[in-house]
């Protein structure tokens, strides 16, 4: 994936773009909101990270102007500044996710990961996460490679989990998202289905979390080898 | 000298004028009403120097009092006093009465003694032919006396009443006249420390107003320079977040290097300190955040949201140290800054999940409780002994023979920012006597 970093300061571009490659990206470094918005308009990148504080024009000008491209970047926006992230979080002025510095890198590159998860998928029929990989206009499921047997509930109760890996999904939410109009249906069908879930998928070592008294996480993918 | 007391400076003010306009009353008031008593009572004497006149005789040069022994004891009767009387030639020789009843050659009315008392004497002229005799009628001075010590006392008697219904009332007025000034107290004393608005003047007497625009001038540099102090530190937290994020991305990067096993254990450690010191910056942030002085906004804040915002972050710190969190979420509306409770929030967790053992549960709650909103984080882990739960809550104080490396700002962070909220903090045993349990408690509405 293409990735562009708009950040002043040196020595933290540096370190992100150094880790970012290292996840397999090609990326970009700008210091100039300028720079990073004439970039985007001739080329394609997959994701921006964009630092709010930049000198001359900042980033909430950067973000408006990517926001008003034909086809939108997803964007992260990083800031220092805690009046900032009340901006970013009480208005929506368009980031797809916000981090607010410092940031464990471990945490960047989830977050990196689970954004261009999100753009692919909005793109592809094709969701994957490690062995698992969903046809979702076929409706096929498949687990290292075998067709695996989902039922609808299952199925509709995995794609809410696999749109937000790393993400706590409440279990009003699936219900939300799985229970048809007029349903009512319990947590504890809930339960049930994620029980049923976790069977078939824990033996290839994708897990689902509970998170006592809220929801469900799925966790990121990690191979036995990482 | 500085008066101690408003009440005693006054007193000290007013008591002597007022004793002395007591005493001018007093005397205006006695020689006012003494000297036509006296006058009275001379004229009486006078009378009786008349009548006594009229018994005078004159035969040439023959003088001769014929006064009948009735008449005389009808003259010297009296309740109170003895009369004398003296009857003086037209040469001044003695004639009748008693003798040696001074004379005076200046006046007809004088004061004089005679017979070892003080006597009063008074003059009449008696026709003796064609020339003048002088009656002299003296009188002991018992009912003039009396009288004068009557008219002392009724001229002094309501002056003295006066007086001491103005010191009462001087008492009780300064108390009552310096109602404004208390009620100005309880309304400071009412006030958050965190509240430096100007006091609202208007309804102020206008001796108050230059009081209270003072105050008012005091808080407005007080806010200023708070506010200047809070904008400081905020910079400086803010400016270290962006180099601390630099840092913290390279010995990432180096870590994740093939690395020989010396320097990797140093690297270990720098990024260990970068961790703790970008931790340590935020905590400073939000101290100063939370400080009174600080323009918190306030708004209608749900715990539960704040807590179902945080989760996440929250269970992958849990997952980290092996901690089972856990949700119990309802409803818990409060007022206040929703960044700042979210960071007293985040350090109760941090703190639980930090001091957890490894396998341990921490369970957040919110809610309410008799009507009171409450959010509160609950571990399993060593707890906190009684003794040290106040000193907890201090500044950079950590409990001795804690694991870790925290800065002991977190819970004084908590305190400070429930303080800001008026929110009870409670520090207990968790369930079944095990770990610990804090509970912040906010108002009502």
């Amino acid at each position: 994936m293409r990735l562009l970093i708009v950040e002043d300061d040196a020595p933290l571009a540096s370190g992100l773009s150094r880790i970012l490659e290292a996840e397999g990206h090609a990326v970009d470094v700008t210091e100039r909101g300028e720079d990073a918005v004439l970039a985007a308009s001739q080329e394609h990148f997959d994701l921006v990270i964009l630092d709010i504080g930049l000198p001359r024009m900042d980033g909430f000008e950067v973000l408006r102007r990517l926001r008003a491209a034909e086809k939108p970047i997803p964007v992260l926006v990083l800031t220092a500044r805690d009046a900032v992230e009340d901006r970013v979080r009480g208005l929506d002025i368009g980031a797809d996710d916000y981090m607010v510095k410092p940031f464990a890198m471990p945490e960047l590159t989830a977050r990196v990961r689970a954004l261009l998860r999100r753009s692919q998928a909005h793109g592809g029929p094709r969701i994957v996460h490690g062995p698992l990989a969903l046809d979702t206009v076929a409706r096929r499921a498949f687990l290292r490679n075998e067709p695996l047997e989902l039922a609808a509930r299952e199925w509709a109760v995995l794609e809410v989990l696999l749109a937000k890996v790393e993400k706590i999904v409440s279990k009003e939410a699936i219900i939300q998202a799985v229970a048809g109009w007029g349903e009512d249906l319990s947590p504890n069908a809930i339960e049930v289905y994620v029980s049923r879930l976790r069977s078939k998928l824990e033996p290839a070592g994708i897990k689902i979390r509970t998170v006592r008294g809220f929801g469900y996480m799925l966790e990121e993918f990690k191979a036995a080898t990482h | 000298m500085p008066a101690r007391s408003l009440r005693a400076h006054l007193l000290r003010l007013l008591l002597p004028p007022i004793a002395a306009l007591l005493a001018v009353g007093a005397v205006v008031g006695y020689y006012s009403s003494i000297e036509p008593a006296n006058e009275a009572y001379d004229q009486a004497l006078s009378d009786i120097a008349a009548a006594i006149a009229a018994y005078v005789r004159a035969n040439g040069t023959d003088y001769r009092l014929d006064l009948p022994h009735e008449v005389e004891q009808a003259l010297r009767t009296d309740r109170y006093d003895k009369l004398f009387y003296r009857v003086l030639s037209p040469s001044g020789s003695h004639i009748a009465g008693d003798d040696k009843l001074p004379v005076s050659e200046r006046s007809t009315a004088y004061d004089a003694r005679f017979r070892g008392e003080a006597v009063r004497v008074v003059t009449a002229p008696a026709q003796c032919g064609s020339l003048t005799c002088t009656v002299l009628v003296g009188e002991t001075m018992v009912k003039r006396t009396r009288l004068a010590r009557e008219f002392l006392i009724s001229s002094l008697l309501p002056g003295i009443l006066i007086a001491l219904a103005t010191l009462v009332l001087l008492w009780f007025g300064v108390k009552r006249g310096l109602w404004p000034l208390a009620r100005l107290s309880e309304e400071l004393k009412a006030r958050s420390p965190r509240d430096l608005r100007p006091i609202d003047a208007a309804g102020e007497p206008e001796e108050t107003r230059p009081l209270v625009a003072a105050l008012n001038g005091l808080l407005e540099e007080v806010a200023l320079a708070a506010s200047n102090q809070q904008r400081f530190l905020a910079n400086a937290a803010h400016q270290l977040r962006t180099p601390l994020a630099g840092l913290q991305a390279h010995t990432e990067l180096a870590l994740a290097q093939p690395l020989p096993e010396s320097c990797r254990a140093q690297i270990e450690q720098v990024h260990q300190a970068t961790i703790r010191t970008a931790r340590l910056a935020n905590q400073l942030l939000a101290l100063a955040r939370a400080e009174p002085g600080a323009r918190g906004t306030s708004s209608d804040v749900n715990l539960r949201s704040v807590v179902e915002a945080e989760a996440d972050g929250w269970v992958h710190q849990a997952l980290e140290r092996d901690v089972d969190l856990g949700f119990e979420l309802d409803m818990a509306p409060v007022k206040g800054d929703a960044l700042l409770l979210r960071e007293a929030l985040a350090n109760l967790v941090h703190n639980a999940i930090q001091y957890s053992n490894n396998g341990g549960r921490v369970t957040v709650r919110t809610g309410q409780r008799e009507g009171q909103s409450f959010a509160e984080v609950e571990d399993d882990g060593p707890g906190i002994a009684p003794q040290e739960r106040e000193r907890v809550l201090e500044r950079f104080y950590r409990v001795p023979g804690t694991r870790g490396t925290g800065s002991g700002l977190g819970l004084a962070i908590v305190r400070e920012i429930a303080g800001g909220h008026g929110a009870r903090m409670e520090l207990t045993d968790g369930a079944g006597a095990r770990g610990c349990r804090v509970a912040l408690t906010f108002p009502y509405g």
